[in-house]
């Protein structure tokens, strides 16, 4: 925190604040304490921007639970604007740091009721749902919300999260592939569903995930755990009963490729040095790993 | 011909007020418009279907990148002849008459209120105030055709078509204040009256809600005649530098290899 030091003088963090708010950074602690010490007393020469500045720490403060700061906002909101839904969904949310749930969901639904079509506290019941630990009523939940919003990425995401919990790969990996429908050029959304392929295990699903693998590596070159879960991958084809010896031979051959790229990599990144060693004592350790279902490739050290 | 030369006082009394007076008129507009300016209802079934039909586009254009059984399966959810989205879910085309809808209605009245009747009574205005004045001059020399365009309201056969009459500079910044408005008011204000103008033309005045059934039936089709060639087939030899896209397949990306 000692980054966003006293010297800021408010004008700055203004343009800090909006730049958080548009990429939806979340950095609650900061966001409270530039506040506090730093914006709050200029709030009137914000401008309309206040009030979306209010907002904004408003959720900060929930989120690091600073209660008393998110009550003034709320206060101050709520004089301005009465009736509006946007403010009643950050009072469900004040219910929700509060861990009175029901109440919570009693305003979410007093929302959804004026206002149908409003995406927002239809995702925070799943949210309260998920927060209460009951996941496949939150995947009930939120599959319902898919039936009416269909392209909405983010449901589609948690969505795959909470059938990851419940260990459904299938329903995962179908998850994913919404979201690579949607999104291409990813290559996250890419390693993430080859890494789900992969632990689905079995014949078909690794010769996915290598080549799901193999586009994240096309679109991103540096990716490290992609690399490692082409290795794997490779490496458990080629060792699978079901392999025609040319199969065996490409991927071994992709195998060994990948081998050396993460060589490379590290030798590019620390020199020639004892890490390397280190690194090849943790490949031949993946190798008979590999022959296992469920490992997922480790992160890079 | 001999020069003409302008009083001083038309430049101070007919020229720069009309400019004044056009563009106060569409500030004015502007506000007005927000005022009156009703916030449309989104039905949940219209949100449905919109996002339906992104998910079903973008099937079609990203399908490749999937497994074929996930493309089949998501084509089967949508088109299947028994129990597909598109042709189980019916929905009422839309061709309600608006006069028979009160809040159509009261839309219409007020498009005309703000648009309308500002241009008419101003316009009619501008052309009893200020008629009959030559106002300025264009620094280039223009051919006859343009002189019922620029010298509206003088019928003179003598005049040269360089000149330009008080009614036609009104229009003239009607048009041509749009820029003005967008640095003052910002983008999408509503003073512009060149796209009112536009608006009426095509008779999009009235903006119709797309018809679902229409659309459901365009998109089943599209998706329908939407083959799957798996884009990651190749993917192996592409990264190992053994083999860059084939050299026909560069053109034709759905190319079976």
């Amino acid at each position: 925190m000692d980054l966003y030091s006293n010297k800021m003088n408010w004008s700055e963090v203004q343009d800090l604040f909006r730049l958080w708010r548009e990429e939806n950074v979340r950095k609650s602690t900061e966001v409270v304490d530039l506040w506090e010490r730093i914006l709050q007393k200029k709030i009137h020469k914000l401008g309309d921007e206040r009030l979306l500045v209010l907002e904004q720490v408003c959720v900060a403060s929930l989120d690091c639970n600073r209660l008393e700061v998110a009550d003034a906002c709320l206060k101050a909101l709520s004089t301005e604007f009465p009736t509006s839904l946007r403010i009643r969904k950050l009072k469900a949310l004040k219910l929700e740091a509060l861990e009175r749930y029901d109440e919570a969901l009693d305003v979410l639904d007093s929302i959804i009721k004026q206002d149908d079509t409003n995406a927002a506290p239809r995702k925070r019941r799943v949210a309260i749902l998920r927060a209460r630990g009951k996941i496949p009523d939150a995947i009930k939940e939120l599959a319902e919300y898919l039936k009416k919003f269909m392209s909405d990425l983010e449901a589609w995401q948690e969505l795959c999260d909470l059938y990851l919990f419940e260990q459904d790969f299938a329903r995962a990996a179908f998850c994913m592939e919404e979201l690579i429908l949607h999104n291409p050029h990813s290559h996250l959304i890419h390693q993430r569903y080859a890494d789900i392929r992969y632990t689905q295990g079995g014949f078909e699903n690794m010769e996915l995930a290598r080549a799901h693998y193999c586009l994240a590596l096309k679109l991103s070159p540096n990716n490290i755990r992609a690399l490692y879960g082409l290795f794997l991958s490779a490496t458990n084809i080629a060792i699978s009963t079901k392999c025609t010896s040319v199969k065996k031979k490409e991927n071994n051959k992709l195998a060994k490729w990948a081998l050396n790229e993460i060589n490379n990599r590290y030798e590019e990144q620390c020199g020639k040095s004892n890490q390397t060693a280190a690194l090849e004592g943790l490949i031949n350790s993946l190798q008979i790993l590999s022959t296992g279902w469920f490992t997922v490739p480790p992160k890079p050290v | 011909m001999a020069e003409l030369l302008l009083d001083s006082k038309i430049r101070v009394w007919v020229f720069l007020p009309i400019v004044v007076i056009t563009f106060l008129v569409g500030v004015v507009r502007h506000y007005v418009s927000i005022l009156l300016s009703s916030k449309k209802k989104v039905e949940l079934q219209q949100v449905q279907d919109s996002q339906v039909i992104i998910r079903s586009r973008s099937l079609r254009e990203h399908g490749n990148y999937i497994p074929k059984q996930s493309f089949l399966m998501r084509r089967h959810f949508f088109n299947s002849e028994e129990s597909g989205y598109f042709k189980t879910q019916k929905r009422v085309a839309v061709n309600q008459n608006p006069m028979t809808d009160p809040s159509m209605m009261t839309d219409m009245l007020k498009g005309n209120v703000t648009n309308v009747l500002p241009t008419i009574v101003i316009g009619g205005w501008i052309n009893w105030m200020f008629s009959g004045f030559v106002t300025t001059k264009v620094p280039f020399p223009l051919t006859l055709r343009f002189k019922p365009m620029l010298q509206r309201g003088i019928e003179l056969l003598s005049l040269d078509a360089a000149w330009v009459s008080s009614a036609s500079w009104y229009f003239l910044n009607v048009f041509g204040l749009r820029s003005i408005y967008t640095l003052v008011l910002g983008e999408n204000n509503a003073a512009d009256q060149a796209r009112h103008l536009q608006d009426q033309m095509s008779g999009a005045a009235m903006a119709m809600p797309p018809d679902p059934k229409a659309a459901f039936k365009a998109e089943w089709e599209a998706l329908e005649i939407c083959e799957h060639h798996w884009a990651l087939a190749n993917i192996e030899n592409e990264i190992l530098g053994l083999a860059g896209p084939f050299a026909d397949s560069m053109y034709h990306q759905n190319k079976v290899e």
